[in-house]
């Protein structure tokens, strides 16, 4: 899911750097001073999040943990991937600093998508309909944030279909696993700590 | 507050300790030595595992492409030096990643050049029983010979380059992100 440094193109790259750059404003004028030590946590596991790999056919993919954090944070999704990535370019040279900002469109902006889509049911429904939807949340995250990758990489040539079909693939397992777990943190959650998703 | 944030915590650990899968991760690494007059290389992921049917560009010094090619099954592709001068290799695999490694002229040189360059001089002063022939074949058998013993140095560099993640780093990664966050957080409480 990481795009690294030379790939795309300029106006790509600035593109999902304003995007960025917006989201996050507007991310931060709206986050409540005490919900920051909760978004700092899911930072830190999306950093590490991407450190656990799975091997996939010729190719090696990792957890990415959107779905979970968009649940979770909502809006905040975006500084949460954003400082995590900065550290994950800079540490371990995964993605890069210039493609910082279409990176955290590409991981953040599906997370907020799933966060519109899914926090009512899982918040309100039964056991059942909320178990369903978290998984329903982790799969989709993941998925589109490979087809985000896939039309950032339409402007550097590779034919759409072809590099789509290849991520969701190469992703397939991931985007059971992130299900489960995104089903597993939501029990565990509704459970022990309900009143966590009640963000706007 | 307190009790929230403890229990976040240990769900993060849960989460960690159920997907127990080695630490390892997502890049692409490209590696290249010269051998005789060719250019070896060999693409990997960091886990180790080979970039099969990835390409691989050549370009010279100013960015002109020399040439192209793909991986085989174990992930390397060798061609022949195109020129002289620096070299830039650059290997594209799926889904973005990308990955460049650089070869010197010098280091060209040092092993290809040398056959042109340097070979009539030495002719001329040494004494006329030895002829071109058995100088060209002595250098080649030299070649060898430290081809082979600099192999496993070249592989014990190539093992370095894979730069596993050390525990410090994560760690370090986890430090930095509360510190931005609390720094976010002191604003935050200002505006209040």
């Amino acid at each position: 899911m990481h795009i690294s440094e030379g790939i795309l193109s300029a106006p790509v790259l600035t593109t999902g750097a304003g995007l960025t750059a917006i989201a996050i404003g507007y991310s931060l004028k709206k986050i409540e001073y005490k919900e920051v030590p909760k978004v700092a946590i899911l930072s830190s596991a999306f950093f590490i999040a991407s450190l656990i790999h799975v091997p996939v056919g010729p190719s090696s993919v990792h957890l990415i943990l959107n779905g979970i954090i968009g649940i979770l944070l909502g809006w905040a999704a975006f500084p949460a991937i954003f400082v995590a990535l900065a550290l994950q370019g800079v540490l371990f040279q995964f993605g890069g600093i210039t493609t910082l900002g279409v990176n955290t469109f590409n991981m953040a902006f599906p997370a907020i998508i799933c966060f519109y889509l899914f926090r009512k049911g899982i918040r309100n429904g039964n056991n059942l309909t909320a178990f369903s939807l978290a998984f329903a949340c982790g799969f989709l995250a993941v998925m589109l944030s490979g087809i985000m990758v896939a039309i950032a990489l339409i402007f550097t040539g590779e034919p759409f279909i072809q590099v789509a079909k290849l991520v969701l693939i190469a992703h397939l397992p991931v985007m059971i696993l992130e299900g489960l777990l995104t089903v597993f943190c939501i029990a565990f959650l509704r459970k022990v700590r309900p009143e966590i998703l009640n963000i706007l | 507050m307190k009790n929230k944030l403890y229990l976040i915590l240990i769900f993060i650990f849960l989460i960690i300790v159920v997907v127990n899968i080695p630490v390892f991760a997502h890049k692409v690494n490209i590696f290249a030595y010269v051998e005789g007059d060719r250019v070896y290389t060999e693409s990997y992921f960091n886990d180790g595992k080979k970039c099969i049917d990835s390409k691989i560009e050549v370009f010279d010094k100013q960015g002109d492409k020399l040439l192209e090619g793909l991986t085989d099954e174990e992930g390397e592709f060798s061609f022949e030096i195109p020129q002289e001068g620096d070299l830039k290799i650059v290997l594209t695999a799926s889904m973005g990643h990308r990955a460049e490694y650089s070869i010197l002229a010098d280091e060209l040189r040092d092993t290809a050049g040398s056959n042109k360059d340097e070979l009539e001089e030495p002719v001329s002063v040494v004494s006329p029983e030895i002829s071109s022939l058995d100088l060209k074949e002595v250098q080649s058998l030299i070649e060898d010979v430290l081809d082979k013993k600099l192999e496993p140095i070249m592989r014990e560099i190539k093992k370095s380059k894979t730069d596993k993640i050390s525990p410090t780093e994560i760690i370090g990664g986890i430090g930095y992100i509360f510190g931005i966050f609390g720094i976010i957080a002191y604003f935050l409480s200002r505006k209040r």
